[in-house]
Formats: C-alpha cells, sequence, structure tokens
C-alpha cells in the first residue's frame, strides 16, 4: 500500500534521514522506533508532504507522492498526527474535528473549476437542504469519534482546544485524523506525556482501529505498546534502518538493543 | 557531599496544561546526575525551569546556597551554571573561536579566559584544528563537542546538557560520554538529562527517572541500571506483559 | 552623458540615505524578529529635532548631529521598552501592532508641537559642486556618502569587535543560546533599537538638506522604503540591506529618468512585492520559500468571546434604528460615519482576525470601490442602486486577484506586502489619468438615492448604511457558523495542520478576500457618493491603521467587536470636540494600551 525507497533529508550540515525504506501492507501496522534525533519525524514528515525530500521516492495505492503537497495527500486518504500535538488551538473540539473531515465536504463544495469557490460561498450561507443534511451527517460522525474516547472529549464538545489537557489534546487530534476517513493514519507518539492509565486506553484505541482493517505507521517510544500492537516493527538510528522484523524478533536484536535503549540495555531482567 | 542544586516542590504550566507535578531533585556537588525520561515526560521543561527559561508556577530551584527560582537566565548563568542546549543551539555563522569566547561572555578576566581557552582546547584537540570554521558548517558531533567547550569556557560550577548524545553516531555517542566524565573529574558538576537510559547510567552517579511530570524512580545509577522497573517507568507505560 | 551621471550619483546618495535605514530595520529583526513600523517616525524625529537645533539653537553641523544622536537613541530606548519588552509572551502579532501605534503617537507628537507643514532646512554645508565628467558632485553628496560608509565601518567594526556587538550577533543567530550564554537579551535589544534609531535619525536629517524641506508626512514612506530596501537584502540580513539600499536608490533614480517623477514609488513597491514573491528571503540567500513561522495557536490572544444577554443586541439595533427620530443632523452624520466605518472593520476583522492575514493595505479596498461606484456612475451613467453592488462585486474581485500572489507569505511577510500592495493601487490610481482622472480625483459624483428614492439626506444616508451593515453582518455570522468558519480559523491557528487535513489554503484565504474585498468595496463606494468628490488621497494608509486599531478594539474576528470598536473610535473623539487635534494621537494611544491590557479586545477574539 506504501512504499517508501531511499528517502534523504538533509538540514545544513546535519543528515536527518539517510536511507528512509520501508513497505506497508493494507491493514498492517507497522511501528518505527529508534532513540530521539534517530530521523523519524523527519522520515514522517518526508512522507506526508510537509518538506520535500532531498532524493527517494513514495508510493501509496501504486502512485508516485513523492513531494506531493499536504493537501493532496489528505484527498487520497493519508492522515497524520504531530509529534507534539498540533491541535486548533482557538476552535472547539468539534470544530477541529469536523476539520478533519473537511475532504469529506461534497454537498457544500461543488467541484467546478473557478465557479467552485463561489458556489461554496454561497451554498455557505444558503444552506440549501443537501448542505444541512452533510453537516449534520459529519457532525454525528464526529460525536461517534469523539465517543471512542470514552466521557474523556465528548463532555466537552463545545471548549476550546487551548483549554484541553495535555492528554486530550493529543486525543483530538486523533479524532481529528480519523475524521478525514483515512486509508492510511500516521501517528507521530500518540502516547507523548501521558500516564499509564492514558498510556493503557491510548492503546486500546489504536487496537481498536486495527482491527477495524486501518492500515497504521506508528511513531512511538513506548516499547511495551509497540511489541503489543505492531505487526512488524522497524528500527531507526542515525537516519537509517538498522533492522527491521517481528516485535519478537527485533526485542532479540542485540543492535536494536544497543540503539535504542544504549550500549547497556537498561532494565533488562537482571541477569543472574 | 552538599546539594550544589536543589529542586523543590516545582509545579510547572505550559499555558493550562502542567507538566510538573511537585517535582523535587538534587544534585550534589562533584557528582554526575540524569535526568531520564521518555518524550513531554516533562525533562525539558525541567531544564528550562534550571535555567530560568521558564518560570515554574511554584515551588523553589536553589543553587550553590541561594534562590534562583525566576531570575533572569543571564544572572543565573552569571552564577556558575554553563548550559549544553538541546540541537546543540550553536551560533552557526560565527566561527568556532567566536562561539568559543561567546561560552565566556559573562567573564571579564582576560587572562583567565585565554588560559581557559588552551584547557579546553587541549580538552577537545578537534576544534583546535577548526578555529576559523563557521560552526554551522561542522558535522554533528563536532557540534556537540564546541557545544560542550562553549559551556566549559564559562567557567561553569554545574554543566547541565540537554540529550547530549542525541542524533549522535555511536562513535561520537562514546566520545561525548568519555568527555563529560572528563569533564567531571575536572570538578565540574554535571546535570544531564537523557532520554537513552543505560548510556547516560553508564557514567553517571545518581539517576532520576520522569513519567508525565512526576519522578517514578530515583536512585544510584548502578541500582537504576539493574532495576528492571525502569523499563516500565521509563519505556513500557501500558506494560502489563 | 552628464544626465546619466547625476542620474547615477542621485540614486547612489538616496541609496545611502535608506541604507542608513535599512541597517537598522534590519539589526532590530535580526534581534528582535520584528519589522519596526516606528522606524520612520524616529526618521521624521531626527529630522525636525535638527532643524529646531539650526534653527533655534544656531548649532554647527557635528553639534546638530550630537542632538540628533542623542534624541533619537532615547527614542530607540524608549521604543524597545513599550514596544518590545513590555510585550514579552504576547502574542506574535502584538509587538508589529505596537510599533505601528508607537508610530502613530511619534507623528503625532511632531505634528503638535511642530505644525504640519513642511519646514527649510538650513543648509550647512557649503554650496560648492565638482565637475566630473559631465556631470557635478556636490559638498552634500559627498558629506551623505561619507556618513553612509562611515556609519557601515563603524557598524562592521562594532559587530566584530567588541563584546555587545558580539552578543548581538549572537542574539540575532539564537537568542535562546546566547541568553544561556549569559547575554541579557533585553540590553541588546535596547542598544540595537537606539544604534538603529540613530542612524535613522541621522538619515532624516539628511534627507532634509538634500530636498531642502521636512515634514511629518514623510514618515510612512521613509518606513515603507526602509522595508522595501529589507526585504531586498533578505530579512535581518545587515550588508544585505545596504545592498538593498544601493538597488533600491538607483532604480528609483533611472526610473525617474526613464518616465517621469510621479512613478518614482510605483518603482519602489513594485519592486518590493516582486521580491515578496520571487526571492523572499531576499536577493543573497538561497531561494526557498521563506521560513515558516512555527507558532501554534499563539497568533492572536486566547480568549472566549464575551457572552451577551439576548436581548442587548436588539435592543441596541432597536435603539440604532430610531435614532433618526431624535432629529440630530449632527448626531447622525456621526452615525453614518460610523457605520460606514463599520463596514470597512467588518471586513478586516475576517480578513486579519478570522484568517490571520493581518492587512495593512485594506484602504486600498475602499479606494478601489470608491473608484469604481463613482466612475459607473459618473462615466457609464449606471444609477448608485446598481452601481454600488456593483463595486463591491468589482473589489472583491479586483481586491482578491491583487493580494493572491500574497497568498503563500505568512506574518510579517503578510503586512508588508499588503501595505505594498496598497500603495500600488493608490499610486496606480494618481498615474492611471485615462481612467481615474489623476490628482485631479473624482468629482460630482452623484448622491445616494434607490431607484429614484433620495437618500441623499443625512437621514436617508443613515438609513441606508443601517441597513447594509446589519445585512453584511448578519451574512458574516452566517459565514462563520458554516463550514467556512472553521476552515479559515483553523488556517489561522495552524496552517501546517490545516493543509494537512486537506485544506486549500489560497482557496479559503481567497474567499475571505472575496468577501472582504466586497464588505469594504460597498463602504468605498458609499463613502465615494457621501463625499461626491474622492482622489487618490481620500483613502491614504492612514485609514488601513485606523480600520486595524477598531478590529483589535473590538477583538480579532469579533463581528459585533468590529462594529463596537468603528462606533467607539468614530464617535468618541467627536463627544469631545475639544480633543479634535488629538484624535490620532488618542488612536495611536488606544492602540497601544490595548495590546499591552486587553490584547484580545472588548468583545474576545474569536
Amino acid at each position: 500500500m506504501l512504499e517508501v525507497q531511499g528517502l534523504q533529508k538533509r538540514f545544513g550540515g546535519v543528515t536527518a534521514v539517510a536511507d528512509g525504506a520501508l513497505t506497508l501492507r493494507e491493514g498492517e501496522l507497522l511501528s518505527i522506533i529508534g532513540p530521539n534525533g534517530a530521523g523519524k519525524t523527519t522520515l514522517f514528515n518526508l512522507i506526508s508532504g510537509l518538506e520535500p525530500p532531498d532524493a527517494g521516492s513514495v508510493r501509496f495505492q501504486g502512485q508516485d507522492i513523492t513531494g506531493a503537497v499536504p493537501e493532496a495527500l489528505a484527498a487520497l486518504g493519508i492522515a497524520r498526527t504531530f509529534q507534539h500535538g498540533r491541535v486548533f488551538g482557538n476552535l472547539s473540539v468539534l470544530d477541529n474535528v469536523l476539520v478533519g473531515a473537511h475532504t469529506r465536504l461534497r454537498a457544500v463544495k461543488p467541484a467546478l473549476p473557478l465557479l467552485g469557490p463561489l458556489l461554496e460561498m454561497a451554498l455557505a450561507a444558503l444552506r440549501p437542504p443537501a448542505v444541512r443534511a452533510e453537516e449534520a451527517a459529519l457532525r454525528r460522525d464526529a460525536e461517534q469519534i469523539l465517543a471512542r474516547f470514552g466521557d474523556r472529549l465528548l463532555p466537552r464538545l463545545h471548549q476550546p482546544a487551548f483549554s484541553l489537557s495535555y492528554a486530550n489534546r493529543r486525543r483530538v487530534e486523533i479524532a481529528r485524523a480519523l475524521a478525514l476517513r483515512p486509508k492510511l493514519l500516521l501517528l507521530d507518539e500518540p502516547t507523548a506525556g501521558m500516564n499509564q492509565t492514558e498510556t493503557a486506553e491510548m492503546q486500546e484505541v489504536v487496537a481498536d482501529l486495527k482491527r477495524s482493517g486501518l492500515t497504521i505507521l506508528l511513531i512511538e517510544h513506548k516499547l511495551e505498546m509497540v511489541m503489543r500492537l505492531s505487526d512488524r516493527v522497524l528500527v531507526m538510528d542515525n537516519g537509517r534502518r538498522i533492522a527491521e522484523g517481528l516485535p519478537q524478533q527485533v526485542r532479540n536484536n542485540p543492535a536494536v538493543i544497543e540503539a535504542y535503549l544504549g550500549h547497556r540495555h537498561a532494565g533488562a531482567e537482571p541477569v543472574s | 557531599m552538599s546539594a550544589l542544586l536543589e529542586l523543590q516542590g516545582l509545579n510547572s504550566f505550559y499555558g493550562p496544561v502542567q507538566v510538573h507535578f511537585e517535582l523535587s531533585l538534587e544534585v550534589r556537588q562533584g557528582q554526575i546526575v540524569c535526568l531520564l525520561g521518555g518524550n513531554a515526560s516533562g525533562k525539558s521543561t525541567t531544564m528550562k525551569s534550571i535555567l530560568g527559561l521558564q518560570r515554574p508556577r511554584s515551588g523553589s530551584i536553589r543553587f550553590d546556597g541561594a534562590d534562583i527560582t525566576g531570575l533572569p537566565t543571564p544572572r543565573i548563568i552569571r552564577r556558575g551554571i554553563g548550559s549544553v542546549p538541546e540541537a546543540r543551539r550553536l551560533f552557526p555563522a560565527m566561527t568556532v573561536r567566536e562561539n568559543l569566547l561567546m561560552g565566556a561572555y559573562a567573564r571579564s578576566d582576560k587572562p583567565g579566559i585565554a588560559a581557559d581557552e588552551a584547557r579546553v582546547l587541549a580538552l577537545f584537540p578537534r576544534l583546535a584544528e577548526r578555529l576559523a570554521q563557521r560552526a554551522g558548517t561542522m558535522s554533528g558531533g563536532e557540534q556537540q563537542m564546541l557545544a560542550m567547550a562553549r559551556a566549559l569556557m564559562g567557567r561553569p560550577k554545574l554543566i547541565c546538557m540537554d540529550e547530549p548524545t542525541m542524533g549522535l553516531s555511536p562513535l561520537f555517542v562514546d566520545r561525548v560520554l568519555e568527555l563529560i566524565q572528563a569533564i567531571n573529574r575536572e570538578g565540574v558538576t554535571v546535570f544531564m538529562v537523557e532520554q537513552n537510559a543505560s548510556l547516560a547510567l553508564a557514567i553517571a552517579h545518581h539517576g532520576y527517572v520522569l513519567q508525565a511530570g512526576r519522578i517514578a524512580l530515583q536512585g544510584a545509577a548502578g541500582d537504576l541500571l539493574q532495576d528492571h522497573r525502569i523499563r516500565d517507568a521509563y519505556l513500557g507505560g501500558a506494560a502489563t506483559g | 552623458m552628464s544626465a546619466w551621471f547625476d542620474y547615477t550619483v542621485n540614486g547612489f546618495v538616496i541609496g545611502n540615505i535608506y541604507a542608513l535605514l535599512a541597517v537598522g530595520l534590519a539589526l532590530i529583526y535580526g534581534v528582535a524578529n520584528l519589522v519596526n513600523f516606528a522606524h520612520g517616525s524616529v526618521y521624521v524625529v531626527g529630522a525636525y529635532i535638527g532643524w529646531a537645533a539650526i534653527t533655534h539653537l544656531g548649532t554647527p553641523l557635528p553639534l546638530t548631529l550630537l542632538c540628533v544622536v542623542v534624541v533619537c537613541a532615547l527614542v530607540g530606548v524608549a521604543i524597545e521598552r513599550i514596544g518590545l519588552r513590555a510585550l514579552q509572551g504576547s502574542s506574535r502579532i502584538a509587538p508589529l501592532l505596537a510599533t505601528i501605534g508607537i508610530g502613530l503617537v511619534l507623528d503625532q507628537v511632531v505634528q503638535l508641537v511642530w505644525s504640519p507643514d513642511p519646514r527649510a532646512v538650513p543648509m550647512q554645508v557649503p554650496e560648492w559642486r565638482i565637475a566630473i565628467g559631465g556631470g557635478t558632485i556636490g559638498a552634500l553628496d559627498l558629506l551623505i556618502a561619507g556618513i553612509g560608509c562611515s556609519s557601515a565601518a563603524v557598524l562592521y567594526g562594532f559587530l566584530r569587535f567588541t563584546k555587545l556587538g558580539w552578543a548581538v550577533r549572537a542574539t540575532a543567530q539564537d537568542s535562546d543560546a546566547a541568553q544561556q550564554m549569559g547575554v541579557d537579551i533585553n540590553r541588546v535589544n535596547m542598544a540595537v533599537f537606539a544604534i538603529a534609531s540613530v542612524l535613522s535619525g541621522i538619515s532624516g536629517l539628511l534627507v532634509g538638506m538634500y530636498y531642502n524641506q521636512i515634514n511629518p508626512a514623510m514618515s510612512f514612506e521613509a518606513t515603507l522604503k526602509g522595508i522595501v530596501a529589507l526585504i531586498i537584502g533578505g530579512l535581518g540580513n545587515v550588508p544585505g540591506a545596504i545592498a538593498g539600499s544601493l538597488i533600491l536608490g538607483l532604480t528609483e533614480s533611472y526610473g525617474i529618468a526613464l518616465f517621469g517623477t510621479s512613478y518614482r514609488n510605483l518603482f519602489a513597491f513594485v519592486l518590493l512585492v516582486a521580491m515578496l514573491l520571487w526571492r523572499p528571503n531576499g536577493l543573497f540567500a538561497p531561494r526557498r520559500a521563506a521560513a515558516p513561522e512555527p507558532m501554534v495557536g499563539t497568533f492572536i490572544a486566547r480568549s472566549l468571546p464575551v457572552k451577551l444577554p439576548r436581548w442587548v443586541v436588539p435592543v441596541v439595533l432597536l435603539a440604532a434604528a430610531l435614532l433618526p427620530l431624535l432629529n440630530q443632523p449632527y448626531l447622525l452624520q456621526i452615525g453614518a460615519n460610523s457605520l460606514m466605518y463599520a463596514m470597512l472593520a467588518l471586513s478586516l476583522t475576517l480578513v486579519a482576525g478570522t484568517v490571520g492575514q493581518v492587512s495593512l493595505g485594506h484602504a486600498a479596498l475602499l479606494a478601489i470601490g470608491g473608484y469604481a461606484s463613482g466612475l459607473l456612475a459618473l462615466d457609464a451613467g449606471w444609477p448608485v442602486a446598481l452601481a454600488i453592488p456593483a463595486a463591491g462585486l468589482i473589489t472583491a474581485g479586483l481586491g482578491t486577484a491583487l493580494v493572491w500572489p500574497a497568498f503563500r507569505l505568512t506574518g510579517h511577510y503578510v503586512s508588508i506586502a499588503t501595505l505594498g500592495i496598497g500603495e500600488i493601487v493608490s499610486l496606480v490610481i494618481l498615474n492611471w489619468t485615462g481612467l481615474t482622472r489623476g490628482a485631479i480625483g473624482l468629482g460630482g459624483i452623484p448622491p445616494l438615492e434607490l431607484f429614484g428614492v433620495d437618500l441623499g439626506s443625512v437621514q436617508g444616508t443613515y438609513w441606508l448604511c443601517l441597513v447594509v451593515l446589519v445585512l453584511l453582518a448578519l451574512l458574516q455570522l452566517r459565514l462563520l457558523s458554516s463550514h467556512l468558519g472553521r476552515t479559515w480559523r483553523a488556517i489561522r491557528d495552524d496552517s501546517v495542520a490545516a493543509r494537512s487535513h486537506g485544506v486549500g489554503e489560497d482557496r479559503y484565504k481567497a474567499l475571505a478576500f472575496g468577501y472582504g474585498g466586497f464588505a469594504a468595496g460597498i463602504s468605498g463606494a458609499i463613502t465615494a457618493h457621501v463625499y461626491s468628490y474622492i482622489n487618490h488621497e481620500t483613502f491614504g494608509a492612514s485609514l488601513s491603521v485606523l480600520a486595524l486599531t477598531m478590529v483589535i478594539l473590538g477583538g480579532m474576528g469579533n463581528v459585533l467587536g468590529a462594529v463596537l470598536g468603528a462606533t467607539l473610535l468614530i464617535a468618541l473623539p467627536e463627544a469631545f470636540r475639544a480633543l479634535a487635534e488629538y484624535r490620532i494621537l488618542i488612536y495611536g494611544v488606544v492602540l497601544l494600551l490595548l495590546i499591552r491590557f486587553r490584547p484580545q479586545g472588548l468583545m474576545g477574539t474569536v
């Protein structure tokens, strides 16, 4: 479904991604792990069109999407979250999720060149039944997506996102990405800054999404979560892939342990 | 040994979001102390609070016997704290030498600065070859060394390092760790924030593990290295199996 | 041949004057990431201090320069205190708005102290000229070139060899890291503002001598020219600013030679817009898109809109509708004025507040609307009732098309580009004599009427304005509550995240400018029919700043706030007639106080 080959990106004198390569099959969950600064987020940015790669190619469902702009990728069904959570601070929780559903607007966005935008404005002002129905349907859908997070967000539908806790903002971000009805979901550290209970909840949400057949590319630091959720794990260090395989294989790969945890495996089972 | 740096009951906020919950820790004179934790656990905010770049809502920070909570950054630096910021943060358009001398900005004893420049260059011979090169054109590992050398130029009592091994190749990681130990042997106390637990614990005397803004675990580095709970606290999160 | 030599000398001299301005702007942008819109005002202060010292105290040139240096350094320190240091931790746009406010205040103080009339600066330099080749060089030319070059040399030495100079460079490259080296950023900023202001003030004095005339209105043009030179060289690039200034000076000088004086500024602004489009990082930086400003959600102050009890708006509306029954023409006149401004504020609050594109050229939309309606009525013989809505549509289309190239810009760049585009509109109106009658202006524009019903009376105007405003406000509220509202605000809060969810920025910015152009065009059209005479200066840049003040006063993006802001700023000064002279000064002070103490405005940002 997604095929990345030989991606490269340099910033000044520093190579962020030296050789980004991965393949992702439909319905699969692939995790990317590696220490801070290994180039994981840069690889995400290259795939999702936020930065143009210096070399290499990205193919999605057989189509070359190297260097495509983010809005084009969204239209193809690729959604992402951001490492530190980029919600629209002044928008309500509900509006955040509805913006996520932007690519699904049909009735209000006639696909006509030039006239389309003008009609869109007119339809937004007049709101014929079709437009009202579409908006209501998206709203119901948004509430359903938010219900995935139990009562964490539902009671806060109309609160501005800037007033939410960090964990809730991360949830809003994921809900917003889901509202796009993505074929491929890129999650950048969805549990960063969360405590154990919150992490466990998030793990359930991601597991749920996976069960529903969604293809997911996940960057995550919490190894237990990675081991439980992933079909395959890709390990990066210094901008290149150093290992790839089933979670069990990767877990026992000494090169991985060294890169990720350091030379001596901290917290390993006590050697007796 | 007395505490050179002491954080007491820190509560920090980022906008409406609480980052630290009653955070307390201490760094003893002459030691290497590391603060470990995953992304968004509040490590960097701890560093910012110590350096005066972010003011905690409550709690106190004491350095060398004096309260430095809420002091402006330059005054904290002038009290004897050197900083090696995350991602190095060199002055890219200035030469290596200018960067080093910027490290001594808070000092005015010219002979002392010259002596320290010689001393620091002896510690980092690689930099001595490149004094006239622009800092931004060096490799990541060299930049990290320059950042450390720059901090030393201020002759600090305490040196604060934010993720010194981030993004470095294994070769340079080892070199940086050796240098941190060398710096420490010269009598400089080191406080480092690291994500790479075993690397940091291998050279540290004492370690703290931060999780979602709270100290989840602490102890002598040797004990922590053997403690399987570190894995849950630091990597696991929902470690149930 | 000799003429070309003179044009070159002239261009070089003007370039030196611009360089004195632009170097300061570059230094300030370097350390504070701020385009100082008060820079031209310091230039005017410098010119007037020099004039006052010479005429009142009879100072010789060195002493005159010393006076200018001291006063301008103090003004620079004050700007740093009020416009920058006091706003630490505020939203990103706050310091930019503050320098606009400070500029307004400085200009007004100069006007109040020395009157708006032009003054002649006595020549303090011998009047001999040397003949070289076919042209001549005078002592003043040499003095200006000498001051320009020696300033550059002193500045180079300062940045390269002094400790404070090092701190300035370090701060410009990475202010956080500089602080962690023990650099006191506030002191660096203060020093940089003082140095920049001194250079600007000297520049003002030299210009006064060169043209033998100064007036307070010079400030706006000086700011603009400095910014143009800055953009040519690249924001924050000091040597680039010098090169950019010389290029600008020579371009203008040769442009005058080829096409005549009235095209001079047109060249400068076309150059500005072209640079922003093709080389936003300046001539000397690699050709890349402007660095993104990675501020998320900090563009505007975070707040919740003020909730009014349900009855308030209908009651106020009813009171406003019944106002004509009081039979007080003067009151109605103020009311009608407020309503026309409120339409402009509605337009700007959408563009600057809701979508986050802080336009500093909004008055140009009024001008387009006014001219369109006036010309349709006068030349094409359209009835007023048709000409006004047609003018709204023309402004929507033309305005959007003009700003279109600037859509990919962000933050400061948008403000600078819209400012430049606004000036281009006004210069085109001045120069396109065939259509607009040029400097003569449009006279005899027919009064307001609606299919034969005469609305030229004060009551008629008032009622028409009220109805139009209510309709526009309702339409805007309707759009804001639709998917457009959330899409616009999403672009403002985080355009990267918005794009990642499929929001095409250009399309929605265009729709916002389209609606904004429509509302502003109608406002300009009605104004034209009420005034019956307009020219290229009727809708000047100060109107853009006034509109921005209204929008900030009411709360960015807030529809009711825009109406309230316009009403307060237009009506209140009328209530205190005695203060009429201080009106604009009061606007400036209000703007500064708001930014500092109530950044979300009276009704809250939306």
